[in-house]
Order: structure tokens, then sequence, then C-alpha cells
């Protein structure tokens, strides 16, 4: 933040006591107007989602004994615990390659490669979520391809199930993991690498001790994101997971919506906004999101 | 704005005046829906994008034009076969009114959101029988007027306390014709995977599915109801391996027309729309199909009251719910229309005498006993 208001500090030499005072005012203002728009149209009704669930329909702790109690509640939940993890690790290795590829490509191929990944962004998720039923379905492009080249016999089954919901999203969560590991690659020093290797370390074991631990932070930091954002998933899994991967995210719709059960649907809610923020404070740190106005 | 930032300028004092801030939003919202020819709509739409939840809905009393009913349905081609058969005709029987079709889609979940916030936008929802008996008794819905509606133009099944039948739907036997070397015909033959193997698609709801399970399991018709769940779910599972299971109307279209499944149980209108694409390369049947009735209910608190269900006498019309049924398939429930139906196309009415006397009226009473419940549980039983 310091960096922003670097020009006008310098100004202030020339106006004096006033204009320090006028920036700080300016400070206060900027911050102010999103945090009262924050507050009243994001906080309140999250507050009141948190509360429904200590209220009704009755009060106390009843929903999350259920939620501890029920079988059904669990299963949802190690679903959804299993779909992330699965995510992000197919996410992470994934993307840690592109990653490395775009760091150490041409300045050219680059901004290709950069284009291709930026590209996906703009398509909905709809959209990539039937291109992947065409795909992958048993009369589907890869599967006609695979029995063409005679690998196969019959149909794999790689839609309407957890394969299927993992591949949409990994799909969708790509991006979010190659642009802040390619944004921490940058930062690496690209002299350390050949250092070793003169000082006599091979490629592989260059790589994995130099490299590698220096991408740790944006490693973890990506992985993270990526875990938070797959929590949330809906229309993906609701869809390639023909209705037998139930994540938590549709869970909760279908008892605000259908069952009208609002306490068990706020009181998952509200776990799940729990795990969220957790995640969220230890991706900060992973992130130093504090120290990032002091690099260059 | 400039006043809610002076407000707001001590941070003690966020809570207490977020409310202004909101309040200076909706004013100029409002101020800005009221000129508009469609100010509701508008309204609804905006504040959706501002994500403010429908508790604020409740300062919006003050514009609810009383020219207007807002009539819900659920979108897509049902939007465009409302307004031409039923918005039009009302709009010429009612001089100076108008109807708004919105299709939003009427869940349970927003019916509650806007009764419980005191603060509803919508006149006249379409539902079905379920829906009727479960939220009617929830408190959430006002009773029809029958003072305003021929209810000789309805079964008497279907005149409900808090619903009025709009039309018939039923979950059919759908199947691929170019797939087996015999015709299903009857429920026994979904779970029969030796004469007719491959994958199949069932709803992701348990609404015409528990009863296919029992009549395929030898119950017969007339002793469906009450639902023995257990064994209705055992049943279930025993296909689940080779099963689909679709979410939305659009959805099942497009596993039946992509070969995704072979065989499944669908809603009629969606399978009659396959039929029709695929040139009758997929096909249904209405024997033992599970009939329900779409029904008009009105939320608790409807601004526009009573004068809504002038909309419902107008969508009573015979040639008008024949109009629909030609459009999007939905069995007209007026016994004089069956008979208004071309030759050609009342072997696909629903509402056809014939084709009724083949069907399993939904029992909506045992869905209301305990809806939400039974759907967790069918959730978890179709569930890996």
């Amino acid at each position: 933040m310091t960096d922003v208001f670097a020009p006008s500090a310098r100004g202030g030499s020339l106006f004096g006591a006033s204009a320090s005072f006028r920036k700080n005012t300016a400070y206060w203002v900027m911050v102010l107007v999103p945090a009262v728009f924050l507050a009243t149209l994001y906080l309140t009704p999250v507050i009141s989602v948190m509360v429904r669930s200590f209220v009704e329909p009755t009060v106390g702790l009843d929903n999350y004994a259920t939620i501890v109690d029920s079988a059904a509640i669990r299963s949802v939940l190690g679903k959804t615990a299993y779909i992330c993890f699965m995510t992000t690790a197919l996410t992470l290795a994934l993307g840690y390659v592109t990653a490395y590829a775009m760091t150490h490509a041409g300045q050219r191929e680059k901004y290709v490669m950069f284009f291709l990944v930026i590209l996906s962004f703009w398509i909905s998720v709809l959209i990539r979520t039937f291109a992947w039923i065409a795909v992958l379905q048993p009369q589907g492009i890869l599967n006609d391809i695979l029995i063409g080249l005679g690998l196969i016999e019959r149909p794999l089954r790689l839609v309407r199930n957890d394969i299927g919901v993992i591949v949409g999203m990994v799909h969708y969560m790509l991006p979010f993991a190659i642009l802040p590991l390619f944004a921490n690659m940058q930062t690496i020093d690209r002299t350390l690498v050949p250092a070793a290797r003169a000082l006599g370390a091979s490629a592989r074991w260059a790589f994995f001790t130099v490299f590698l631990p220096l991408s740790l932070p944006g490693l973890a930091g990506a992985g993270i994101l990526v875990l938070i954002f797959s929590s949330g998933f809906y229309i993906t899994p609701a869809i390639l997971g023909g209705g037998k991967v139930v994540m938590v995210a549709e869970y909760i719709s279908l008892q605000m919506s259908e069952t009208l059960k609002w306490g068990l649907a706020t009181s998952l809610a509200t776990c799940l906004t729990v795990v969220v923020l957790a995640l969220t404070v230890a991706m900060s740190r992973f992130m130093e999101v504090g120290s990032a106005g002091k690099r260059v | 704005m400039s006043e809610t930032t002076k407000n707001t300028s001590n941070s003690d004092a966020i809570d207490v005046h977020s409310d202004d801030f909101q309040k200076d939003l909706m004013k100029i919202l409002i101020e800005k829906s009221s000129k508009d020819p469609v100010p509701r709509r508008l309204f609804l739409k905006t504040a959706a994008f501002l994500g403010i939840s429908s508790s604020l809905y409740s300062m919006s009393p003050a514009f609810a034009d009383e020219n207007e009913i807002v009539v819900v349905n659920w979108g897509g081609d049902a939007v465009t076969a409302h307004k031409n058969a039923w918005a039009s005709r009302y709009e010429a029987q009612n001089p100076g009114m108008k109807a708004i079709v919105d299709g939003s889609g009427p869940s349970s979940g927003k019916i509650k959101a806007m009764v419980e916030s005191g603060s509803v936008t919508w006149d006249l929802c379409d539902r079905n029988n379920i829906a009727a008996v479960d939220l009617g008794r929830q408190g959430l819905l006002e009773e029809v007027a029958y003072d305003r509606v021929d209810p000789e133009a309805v079964p008497e099944a279907y005149r409900l306390k808090y619903g009025l039948g709009s039309y018939y739907y039923s979950f059919a036997l759908t199947w691929d014709t170019t797939a087996f070397e015999r015709t299903p015909t009857s429920w026994k033959d979904l779970w029969d995977l030796e004469n007719f193997p491959g994958p199949r698609t069932m709803r992701k709801n348990f609404e015409g599915q528990m009863e296919s399970a029992l009549l395929a399991d030898g119950v017969p018709r007339d002793q469906i109801y009450p639902i023995d769940i257990d064994r209705a779910l055992d049943k279930i599972k025993q296909i689940k391996e080779h099963t689909i299971y679709w979410g939305s109307g659009s959805g099942s279209q497009q596993i039946m027309r992509d070969g995704e499944a072979l065989i499944g149980n669908l809603w009629h209108t969606r399978a009659s729309i396959v039929n029709r694409e695929t040139d009758g390369r997929v096909d249904y049947t209405f024997n033992e199909a599970i009939l329900f009735a779409g029904s008009w209910l009105q939320p608790k608190g409807a601004p526009a009251g009573k004068k809504a269900w002038d909309f419902a006498a107008a969508a009573q019309d015979p040639a008008s719910q024949v109009e629909v049924f030609e459009f999007i398939g939905m069995g007209p429930i007026n016994p004089k229309a069956a008979a208004l139906v071309p030759d050609d196309l009342r072997h696909r009415d629903a509402g056809n005498p014939d084709n009724l006397a083949k069907q399993i009226a939904a029992d909506a009473e045992w869905y209301a006993s305990d809806y939400g419940t039974i759907l967790n549980r069918y959730l978890d039983a179709i569930a890996s």
C-alpha cells in the first residue's frame, strides 16, 4: 500500500502538514467506502445465515449435532473432501509443469502460453461442463479415438462419476494454479540453477535442491487457493457426477430450495465458511500478502 | 452516497448505519424502476445483480403496480407458451391489466424466503399438486379463489385448497428404439438388465421414481401408497451402478438424445421433445406413467391478491390449453380439452381419457407427509 501513496507523500513536502492530513483523509475514505459496502451487502447476510443455523428450527446446537450424527451428511462431506484433494493434487501437478515451462520459455512462446491460459476464463462453466460430456461420454470423442486405435474394446466410463467430476474441476482450476505459480517462479533468481550446475550438481539435483524449494511458497499458496475454490463447486459435480457425486455446495442448495431444511443448510454453510476462512488465513501466510509491496 | 459516507466515517458506526446505506441504494432502485414499464421485474433483476437478499424486498410494496400480476414459471419455452396462450388471453379479458410471465423458477425456497420476509412479489406460481399440499400445510400459500375460477374445468382430485390444477405431466418410461430387440412396456423392463442392457437414467429427485421402483418390484398399482421407502430405495440401488441421474429436464433430453442412456424415467413432456428431435428414435409410453398435476399456487400475501386468480381462470380455456400442449407437451387438464386435440396427437396427450386410465396418479398427501426427509434419503441412496 505504501507504494500507492509514494507520489503524494513526496508532494507532502511542498504543501506541508495539511496535505499530509488530506492524504490520510483520502486514505480513510478509500478504505471506508468498500468496507461499508462489504459490511452491508456481504457481512450482514453472512451473519444472518450463521445466526439462523443456531435458531432454526429450535434454538441450540441441534443442526450441528445432525451434521455429526448423520451418516448421509458425513458421506457428502467425505466425498467433498476426496474430490477437493484429488482436484488440488492433479491441478498442482499439471499447473506446476505448465508454469515451469512458461517461466523458461522464450518471450514469444510465453505470450502465447499466457494467452491460452487466460483464454479458458472466457468460456462459461456450463459450456465447459457440457463440452466435457461430449468428449468423455461412451460415444464421445475420446472413447471413439481409443476404440479406433484398438487400445480398448468397450468404451471406458469416464463421465457421470468421480472421474468426470475431477477432470472437469481440474480443467476449471488450472489457471488459478498456473498464474500464482508462474508469478512465484518469476521471482526465483534465474542464475541459481546454472550456479548449482557449475558447482557440479546434475540437472535433476539442481532442480530438487534449488528450484523446487524456492517455489514451495507458490506451490502451497496455489494449492490452498485451488482447495478453497474446489470446496464450493456446484454445477460441475452436479452435471458431470450424474447424480452420484453430491458435494456440499449442491447439498446446501437442495436444503435451501427443495427440502426447506434451512437450519441444516445454514449450519453446513457456516462450517464451510469456517473451513474456507481457516484456509485463507493459512494462504495469506504462504502468499506473503503483507510483504507483497517489498518485492520489486 | 455522500450522506452514507459521512454517517460511517467512524468505524464503530458501520453496523448502526448500514441500514441507511441499503435504504439509499434501494431508493435509487425504486425511483428508477417505478418509471419502467415492467418495474417489479427490473427491480428483482437489479436487486439480484447487487446480491441483495430477499429480506430487503420488504421495501418493494410501495411500487407494486396495481395493474399488473406476476406469474412465475420455470423458464425456457414455457415462458413463450404461457405468454402466447394465457397472458394474452388474460389481458384481453381484463382490460387495463398486464400479466408478466417470469421464468425464474418458483422453488419452495424462494417462496418461503419471500413469505417469511413479508415481501412477496409473485402473484401466481407454476408448481404441482404436491407443493400445493406441502407448502399449504406450512402456511406459505393463499387459498384458491374458487369464486374467480371455474371448478368444473378441473377434475375434482386437482381442486385443492391451496392449488388449482393447470395441466397434466407424468414420469414416463422412455427408451431408445434402436437399442433393444423388444419394445419395453413397463417399469419391470427398466430394471431388466438382461433383456434391456445398457445405461439407464432416472431423476435426481424421488418424485415419480419410487413408484416406478415399486411397480417393477411387483407391487400392485392400487397398493403403491403409502410408499414402502426402504423397499423402493433397495430396488433403486439394484440398478444404481448403471444409472445416470438427471437433474434438469433439458439434461434428461441430452442424455437420451446423445445415447448416454438407452432407457429411463423421464418427464413425458421432455420425452416428447426428444421423440420429435430424433424423428422417433427415442419413444415413450404412458403405460404405468406416474401422473402429476401442474398447479397454480399463490404465495401468502401476494400483492395482486384474489385478482391473480383471473389469470388461472383465463388459463382454463380448453383451446388455450391445447395450444400449450401442442407447443410444449403439457397435457390439457380441462376435461373439455381432450376432444379439441388433433387426432394424430391424441396418443401424446397425458390428459386423454385412454392415457389417463394407463397412468397412476401421484398421492400428494403421501409426498407432503415428510417431503424433505424422504428427498434426503433418496439422495443418500443414489450417491455412491
